[in-house]
């Protein structure tokens, strides 16, 4: 096994605090839509806590873009632009996670400095990061103060619509939030993708070899 | 001596001289008025009326020609309409300010005249902090009918900012001392009537008025160019459902149209009488959840309105699924309450995205330790075969 630094700590500080604010989010988001079956806290605490929840995660988000933007790590997130060859990734990985992991069969992917997503991994984050979480954000300052931002909210096709892709979202995330631990639970260990993003460092094997089914 | 008017319908000609004398119209005398008598050929045979009402609304024209200021607001009001539909009910310059005994306000208090149409109103209004403190000295003067809804111009209760205005004229921290607690407050005074908080016992509602964005202005019964009329919109004396209300807004949208109309919602007090059981701010409500909660009362009695040829609001029934259908994204995209009126395909959706992130790594855990068991199994088979 080899260490390769593949986090790099503002990465893990977006990271971690992204993960607990869009658990929070989510709670308050629950607790704001379902007064009438969640009873976590008051419905005006909960307005509270997502607002500024919701500010500090677009504070964090520009930690992310801009780490992003002014290194040379942005190539992780580079698409592969042969579309052929990214969906026969795509397809490799799917195949490993629907069967082969099954059977014992090594991870397709194999992890580098500038390529720690594998060709899912890629494709969904570079959806989440550029489109989804832009517009969640975006929706939710509008709902925030919907009397500034009512012209924008008219060009968006009203209130109801604003919320209504806020609301898919939100959902969306929610799915996120449990397969997205599950799937850094299928390392070589099941903590090990967890302490790499803790440490910074990635274990991974000098050379790819069969991987013993778990 | 008496005029009269068909059969049993009589009008008293006696004039109180002192009470006329005494009165702001003494000095003019009764020609300034009355302009139409020739003396030479009196009582002569004037315009004829079908009732003593009716004479008494045509002799009050008269006023306008020195008030005609006045006049014009009147001309504007609520209750101009009602007579313009031929409602003879609806009051005029005499019924307030008095026919010869003419004052310059009109009494108020409790022979105020507005009570002789909206008794139930006043009554509640006499209950209400307003009603109990009129009159008395204070730092604050408390209001009667004319102060919210003025004396000439007066507007329907329901349409328009006015009487928010109104409320907002004399308590003037009210906007601040909302913000310290209310999110989206400007929204919250916009789109929900003081009463529906501040008389905390009443029944609630939904209007959701058709608003012309091109033209700024509601919807009336006579846009022909929308083709949107009575019958439109009664759907056929049915309850509108989300399925009606999609169609008609598609229908008043349809291609050619000069803009795009919209549904503006507003939680409202259900009746004049209940919006004036007005409380004391510390009983007022505070609890968000009153509203913002799934079945909450406000959202189960919805109306969609036009504005009638009198002014004021009419209003067709609609049923609750038009809040919560996902037609709704289109057909009510300006009008959102969270929790109350979140759209139920939205939470079978969420349901089904918590079991599949709960039921699939379970399940793909489970498949793996199991099928790791077996392969474990055959290797230690296959190593003792060996």
């Amino acid at each position: 096994m080899q260490k390769l630094y593949v986090h790099p700590l503002p990465v893990r500080i977006w990271h971690w605090t992204n993960a607990l604010g869009f658990v929070m989010l989510i709670l308050s988001g629950l607790q704001i839509r379902y007064s009438d079956a969640v009873q976590l806290m008051s419905f005006a605490s909960a307005v509270q806590m997502h607002n500024v929840l919701g500010g500090v995660l677009i504070l964090n988000y520009f930690v992310w873009l801009l780490f992003y933007l002014f290194t040379d790590k942005i190539r992780v997130y580079h698409p592969e632009l042969n579309p052929a060859k990214h969906f026969r990734g795509s397809l490799r990985q799917l195949w490993y996670y629907g069967y082969g992991i099954f059977k014992g069969q090594p991870n397709p992917h194999h992890v580098s400095v500038y390529r720690k997503f594998n060709p899912l991994q890629s494709m969904t984050y570079q959806i989440v990061m550029i489109l989804l979480v832009p517009i969640q954000f975006y929706t939710g300052v509008l709902l925030w103060d919907v009397n500034r931002f009512a012209a924008s909210i008219q060009l968006f096709g009203g209130v109801r619509v604003v919320d209504t892709v806020h609301v898919v979202l939100f959902i969306f995330f929610i799915g996120f939030i449990f397969i997205h631990p599950y799937l850094a639970s299928l390392g070589h260990t099941n903590l090990a993708h967890f302490k790499a993003m803790v440490t910074g460092y990635e274990e991974v094997e000098d050379e790819p070899g069969p991987k013993q089914p778990r | 001596m008496s005029k009269t008017f068909g059969k049993n319908d009589s009008v008293s000609l006696h004039v109180d001289g002192q009470a006329f004398a005494g009165s702001v119209h003494g000095p003019l005398g009764c020609a300034a008025c009355h302009t139409e008598v020739d003396l030479a050929n009196h009582p002569g045979a004037g315009k004829s009326f079908d009732s003593a009402r009716a004479f008494s609304i045509a002799k009050a024209g008269v006023c306008s020609q020195c008030h005609e200021d006045k006049a014009k607001l009147f001309e504007g009001s609520v209750h101009a309409g009602v007579l313009r539909t031929g409602n003879l009910a609806a009051p005029v310059c005499t019924d307030c300010h008095g026919a010869h005994a003419v004052v310059r306000k009109a009494p108020v208090a409790n022979d105020v005249a507005c009570r002789k149409c909206h008794g139930a109103i006043f009554d509640a209004y006499l209950q209400s902090p307003h009603g109990k403190g009129y009159g008395k000295p204070g730092p604050v003067k408390a209001p009667i009918c004319a102060d919210c809804h003025r004396a000439h111009d007066v507007s329907p209760a329901s349409s328009g900012t006015g009487l928010r205005d109104a409320c907002l004229g004399c308590h003037t921290g009210a906007v601040e001392a909302h913000q310290k607690w209310l999110p989206n407050t400007k929204l919250h005074l916009q789109v929900v009537s003081c009463p529906a908080c501040h008389a905390p016992t009443s029944q609630k509602s939904v209007d959701l008025r058709l608003y012309d964005p091109v033209a700024k202005r509601d919807v009336t019964a006579k846009d022909e160019q929308t083709r949107l009329d009575g019958p439109t919109v009664a759907n056929g004396g049915k309850a509108l459902d989300s399925k009606a209300l999609w169609d008609l807004m598609r229908g008043v949208d349809r291609a050619g149209a000069p803009g795009r109309m919209t549904l503006v919602g507003r939680l409202e007090v259900r009746s004049g009488a209940e919006a004036h059981q007005l409380t004391d701010k510390s009983k007022a409500i505070r609890d968000c959840v009153v509203c913002h909660r799934k079945g909450a009362d406000p959202f189960k009695n919805v109306t969609i309105s036009i504005v009638g040829p009198d002014g004021r609001p009419i209003r067709y029934e609609a049923k609750q699924d038009v809040l919560h259908g996902p037609t709704s994204v289109e057909s009510l995209s300006g009008f959102y309450a969270i929790g109350g009126t979140r759209i139920g395909i939205l939470d079978v959706l969420l349901a089904l995205v918590l079991l599949a992130g709960v039921s699939v790594p379970v399940a793909h855990l489970v498949l793996r330790r199991l099928l790791r068991k077996k392969q474990a199994a055959e290797q230690h088979a296959g190593s003792e075969g060996e």
